[in-house]
């Protein structure tokens, strides 16, 4: 059980003045709550996680320093947020209205989407501090060198210069869950030893086996990597292995200030899928690769069902006509020979 | 006043937090900031695709030549959360657009400016699904 998670806000709580007691109770009620939910069974008898799970932007990925190992909002700082989030809505509604005057070559604001806010103070949730742990010297040495976000912006000699998500490849295993600003649908369905995670962006279905098969050989190399599940209770726990060193967790900065950044081939995630009540699942994925992070990491998605939620093919390759209109814009862009 | 100075960085920390930085492509790469259009034409369809939806619009020059340009817009699921159907710009509807041309030099803009005939902008009086629920 998450034990951990359930000795932070007491920890968090001690710290501060009420009404944190009054969080600490409803939190811990939440828990208690939440390890007591009995999730319904499919008919082959496995706990059923299905249906449509969408994720929410509005958590950042890393903790503001200054909430320090509070895992939660006091209820100013989340009416403060509330209050952050209408004005955010409404002034992207008034932006469709005043956009004569700030026409830019950049998307309007209103194509975002902006998520509901939560109490939840980051995803990051260990480290204590929700903040990500020390890169490796190795990957501090590669990060360095390697171009960062938004710098191959202008070079577009080839499609190579534009990461694998610009290339409507993927954006990987956890790239796919971590909410960005659209399309942010996720679904489980189920079948006797197997369990299929789809990710609407960028389309994909991972189909997990729960049959306790090994691995692929490890000179076998995906984007998405390797993935097998088995059940612990009524969690799902998936392991992957076998990734391929191209991709980026949350890669192009998934909306995200701090972006997570390339991983190495060496890269373990390990996530834990908890229904919590009819509505609510529990999204845990703790990301282990050695030659990246000093330390492992863990994201927490707290997951809301919405039946109505409508997950859209995302045909990205026929769709991308940013592609060839930035490459034939930057030849454009060259001096005449 | 130590509380009043937590709050601002909270709302400053909030705020960055919730800074709009646009996941899929890099405009500044496909749009050039020097080649602002003003375009004024018949709708001739609309690609509901992914990862950004276009519509394609005829546009008539001084002289009499048409030409059709391609506006880009925003996923459509995005468009339909807003409000946006099928029937929220038919074929041969009237609409004018502000934006900027790709680098290229084809007839493909962004969009981010799109207004009707009768002066009524895309997108507003659509529903907001980010609006908070006890604030709708």
């Amino acid at each position: 059980m998450n034990l951990r998670f359930v000795g932070r806000p007491f920890v968090a709580a001690a710290g501060f003045q009420p009404p944190k007691l009054a969080i600490f109770l409803t939190l811990t009620t939440a828990l208690v709550f939440a390890q007591s939910y009995t999730p319904p069974k499919t008919p082959w008898g496995d706990p059923d996680l299905q249906g449509v799970w969408p994720g929410n932007m509005g958590v950042p990925m890393q903790r503001p320093a200054m909430f320090g190992e509070r895992t939660t909002l006091t209820d100013e700082e989340f009416a403060k947020k509330q209050e952050q989030a209408r004005k955010q809505a409404q002034a992207d509604s008034e932006s469709t209205a005043a956009s004569d005057t700030r026409v830019g070559i950049g998307p309007p604001s209103y194509w975002n989407e902006r998520g509901k806010p939560t109490r939840q103070a980051s995803l990051i949730v260990d480290p204590p501090n929700g903040r990500l742990p020390p890169l490796t010297p190795e990957a501090e040495h590669y990060r360095k060198e390697a171009k960062l976000p938004g710098e191959w912006r202008g070079k577009a000699d080839s499609w190579e210069d534009l990461n694998i998500y610009y290339r409507c490849i993927t954006r990987g295993l956890m790239g796919s869950v971590i909410p960005v600003v659209y399309n942010n649908g996720n679904q489980i369905i189920q079948a006797p030893g197997y369990v299929v995670f789809r990710n609407e962006m960028i389309h994909e279905s991972r189909v997990i086996p729960l049959d306790g098969r090994p691995h692929v050989s490890p000179a076998i190399h995906l984007y998405m990597g390797d993935s097998r599940g088995h059940w612990e209770g009524n969690t799902l726990v998936v392991e992957t292995t076998n990734f391929t060193d191209k991709d980026a967790i949350g890669s192009n900065g998934a909306g995200y200030p701090g972006d997570p950044g390339y991983h190495s081939d060496q890269l373990k995630v390990i996530e834990k899928f908890t229904r919590t009540g009819a509505k609510a699942l529990e999204y845990r994925a703790t990301v282990i690769d050695p030659k990246t992070w000093t330390k492992p990491w863990t994201i927490l998605l707290e997951l809301a069902r919405d039946d109505n939620y409508q997950i859209l093919e995302y045909a990205c390759h026929e769709g991308n006509y940013a592609m060839s209109d930035i490459l034939s814009g930057a030849r454009a862009a060259e001096p005449r020979r | 006043m130590r509380n009043k100075l937590t709050y601002t960085l909270l709302a400053g920390a909030l705020l960055l937090a919730a800074a709009p930085l646009w996941a899929h492509h890099a405009f500044e790469a496909e749009f050039d900031q020097n080649k602002p259009v003003t375009l004024a034409g018949k709708v001739t369809g609309m690609e509901w695709i992914n990862p950004h939806s276009w519509i394609h619009i005829d546009v008539a020059g001084p002289d009499g030549t048409v030409t059709n340009w391609m506006i880009e817009c925003g996923s459509p699921n995005i468009m339909l959360r807003r409000g946006f159907t099928k029937h929220s710009l038919e074929v041969g509807t009237e609409i004018s657009v502000k934006g900027y041309q790709a680098k290229n030099g084809t007839n493909r803009a962004n969009g981010s400016s799109i207004t009707f005939k009768d002066g009524r902008k895309l997108f507003v009086g659509g529903s907001n699904p980010d609006i908070p629920d006890d604030k709708k």
